[in-house]
């Protein structure tokens, strides 16, 4: 694949990931300057608006303390974007084996129900019983 | 009672701080002034029980002692057994044994079980609050497979929460202190299995590997760690965190152990559908006895040390272990060269957007409805977000929040689907190397272990600690991680672990290679100062 022969030449033009200066005892490593540069081309995180998605409930200290956090996680995800994947095919996992092991659709019970139902912190049999949904207008 | 399976300790305290510490290499020339240290704990084990020299019960009891002693100060443990649990199940061997009845591969073996990977009869949190005491229905494939087999599961490790972080202080209960330094972390995310194994609290243990969290923990703490085929080991019963990288992982005090157990739980699973069916090697034909070995018993073993790893930014002491480790193996009668994969350092964040990614799904299933715990609120999406904001510790919201960005409309393309090229690129990349080499060497880490609260508020920073790991799990191979030396640091040094990594399903050759390293290696014992008075006695 001709990108693969790009690759290499792509790949020594990006800065070193990051580099450590030597101490006696392993001490913090802390990236240097470079590492922080790369600022991704989308749109920021929106912290409070990822947690609706993911429905966490965030304290605002909480949103204040991940924000910066997180926008510096996304920025060095960023990299990736410098590189030229052109004609690469996802992975969409490592296909070690390569072979279809799926098992018959078959139903099976269960033996250990009670178990089960013993971890359900509000179960008034048979039902698991939840708040009401509320629809947002 | 295992004092017949005892080296004399050769390791004296450093005099200098910064020198590396050299073990000593030697070829297999048979009755050298040093015993080298027995093969296998599993084996010695068996061999004792069956001959009567000790009991299971008075074994248990030993192993009992010392955890009781050293939890204190390290903490490995989320939950152990009740002692009469334990020993009933000891005395039932026992009397299996006294009638002659057949007894399994690992009986009598006390085995830690990583707490995110269920067991029936203990609590499995995943090392977090939201699961404290969740007891599961069922028990994991690998931990039936060990029951069945005669192993005595001692109790659940620590680890950081639902396998993310790379030292246990993600955990929501507790740190787990590494036996030898207890300011310095054990590793993670199993640094407690790896401490109880490092400590002899148990012979043997289960972890879990996503990024490296079985292999940087046994180089921290001084144990083998071997991270299997993704396929080999079932899934089923591991709490998941990215079900593409996922894998079931051993620890042990040598080789061989390590080796037995990946037997005892391998092989196809209907209940996990990415299990291969290939058939499971026999691994133990692979532990030659020392006596039988020739003296350049690895001639001919193509041995490929990745440029990359050995460069800026890895502690330069490790790197000179890591490379007397590979003049051992030229001893040995390897065939070494270096090779390079340029694509190396992309392997960070593509794992790190998959990993974010694929947990950010697994995770949605813990909404306080069915197990966990619960906040009630007066609505269905306050109980879901009150019930994981309290219940969720920092990282992990961390990390969902950052896949659920990655997987937003509008920006797969940019980070998921870029990940999963990367993949492709890395995948293909150690394939190439594997076709001209048996196996590749780097670092297990770039460092050996750290202070306790050092990176803790630093993700970054922490994440750069799982550069020499996750390009295998990226890759889906099995790696193996041993002990090969020691760098300054504590009362009796750090200890330093190299990563041998093979082509897929290739378990077979890293044992072996392993094995050998391992027994030919003189003058290092990797015993930790907090039992080594009771070890050595």
């Amino acid at each position: 694949m001709g990108s693969r022969a790009a690759l290499p030449l792509l790949v020594r033009a990006t800065p070193p990931l990051f580099s450590f200066r030597k101490r006696p005892y392993p001490k913090a490593h802390v990236p240097n300057k470079r590492f922080y540069a790369q600022k991704s081309s989308l749109e920021p995180p929106n912290v409070p608006r990822l947690a609706e998605t993911a429905r966490i409930s965030l304290t605002p200290q909480e949103v204040d303390e991940f924000a910066p956090k997180i926008r510096q996680v996304v920025d060095w995800f960023a990299q990736l974007q410098a590189v030229d994947l052109h004609s690469v095919e996802p992975a969409i996992r490592a296909d070690t084996d390569g072979e279809d092991n799926l098992r018959g659709d078959v139903p099976e019970i269960f033996d250990n129900r009670d178990a089960i139902v013993a971890a359900v912190p509000t179960f008034e049999d048979p039902y698991i019983k939840v708040p009401k949904v509320l629809n947002k207008e | 009672m295992l004092s017949s399976a005892q080296t004399p300790r050769l390791l004296r305290s450093p005099t200098t701080t910064t020198t590396t510490l050299k073990c000593l290499h030697s070829s297999p020339v048979p009755a050298s002034a040093t015993a080298p240290p027995p093969p296998s704990q599993i084996l010695t084990t068996r061999k004792s029980l069956l001959s009567r020299q000790t009991s299971a019960v008075d074994l248990a009891k030993s192993f009992l002692d010392r955890l009781r002693r050293t939890e204190p100060h390290l903490n490995s443990f989320l939950h152990v057994s009740p002692e009469e649990v334990i020993l009933k199940q000891a005395e039932e061997l026992d009397n299996k044994i006294k009638n002659n009845e057949a007894v399994g591969p690992l009986a009598g073996v006390l085995v830690g079980v990583k707490d995110n990977i269920c067991t029936y009869d203990m609590p499995s949190t995943a090392g977090s609050r939201l699961l404290e005491n969740y007891r599961p229905p069922f028990d994991a494939t690998a931990v039936r497979k060990m029951r069945e087999s005669g192993a005595i599961v001692v109790g659940k490790t620590n680890l950081d929460e639902f396998g993310m972080g790379s030292t246990t202080e993600g955990s929501g209960y507790q740190v787990t202190a590494n036996p030898w330094d207890l300011s310095r972390v054990p590793g993670g995310s199993s640094g407690g299995s790896a401490a109880a194994v490092s400590s002899r609290q148990c012979m043997v243990a289960l972890g879990s590997d996503t990024g490296g969290s079985v292999r940087q923990p046994a180089s921290f703490c001084g144990v083998v760690g071997l991270k299997p085929t993704y396929g080999r080991i079932s899934r089923y019963g591991l709490v998941a965190y990215a079900s593409s990288l996922d894998v079931i992982g051993c620890f042990g005090s040598s080789v061989a152990d390590a080796g037995i157990l990946l037997h005892t739980i391998s092989g196809h699973d209907k209940f996990d559908a990415t299990s291969s069916k290939r058939e499971v090697p026999d691994y133990q034909s692979q532990f030659v006895a020392m006596d039988y070995l020739e003296s350049k018993p690895l001639k001919g073993v193509r041995v490929g040390v990745i440029r990359e790893t050995l460069e800026n930014g890895v502690d330069s002491e490790v790197i000179s272990s890591v490379r007397d480790a590979v003049s051992h193996l030229e001893d040995l009668g390897c065939s070494v060269t270096e090779v390079s994969l340029p694509s190396f350092s992309l392997g960070l964040p593509a794992y790190y957007i998959l990993a974010s990614s694929e947990s950010s799904s697994n995770l949605s299933r813990y909404d306080g409805v069915r197990y966990g715990k619960q906040v009630l609120g007066d609505e269905l999406n306050s109980l879901y977000g009150d019930s994981r904001a309290q219940g969720f510790g920092s990282e992990v919201k961390m990390r969902i929040l950052m896949g659920t960005y990655a997987l937003s409309a509008g920006y797969y393309d940019a980070y998921y689907k870029r990940a999963q090229q990367v993949r492709t690129i890395i995948r293909n990349s150690f394939k190439e190397a594997l076709d001209k080499n048996d196996i590749l060497i780097s670092p297990a880490a770039p460092s050996v272990a750290y202070k306790i609260g050092e990176k803790k508020n630093d993700p970054l920073a922490m994440y750069a600690g799982d550069i020499m790991t996750v390009n295998v799990n990226l890759a889906g191979l099995p790696a193996l991680v041993l002990p090969c030396g020691f760098v300054g640091g504590g009362s009796a040094g750090l200890p330093v672990g190299f990563q041998m990594i093979g082509a897929a399903f290739d378990e077979e050759k890293l044992l072996k290679i392993g094995h050998i390293f391992e027994q030919t290696l003189q003058g290092c014992s990797f015993i930790p100062p907090i039992i080594a008075d009771e070890w050595t006695s």
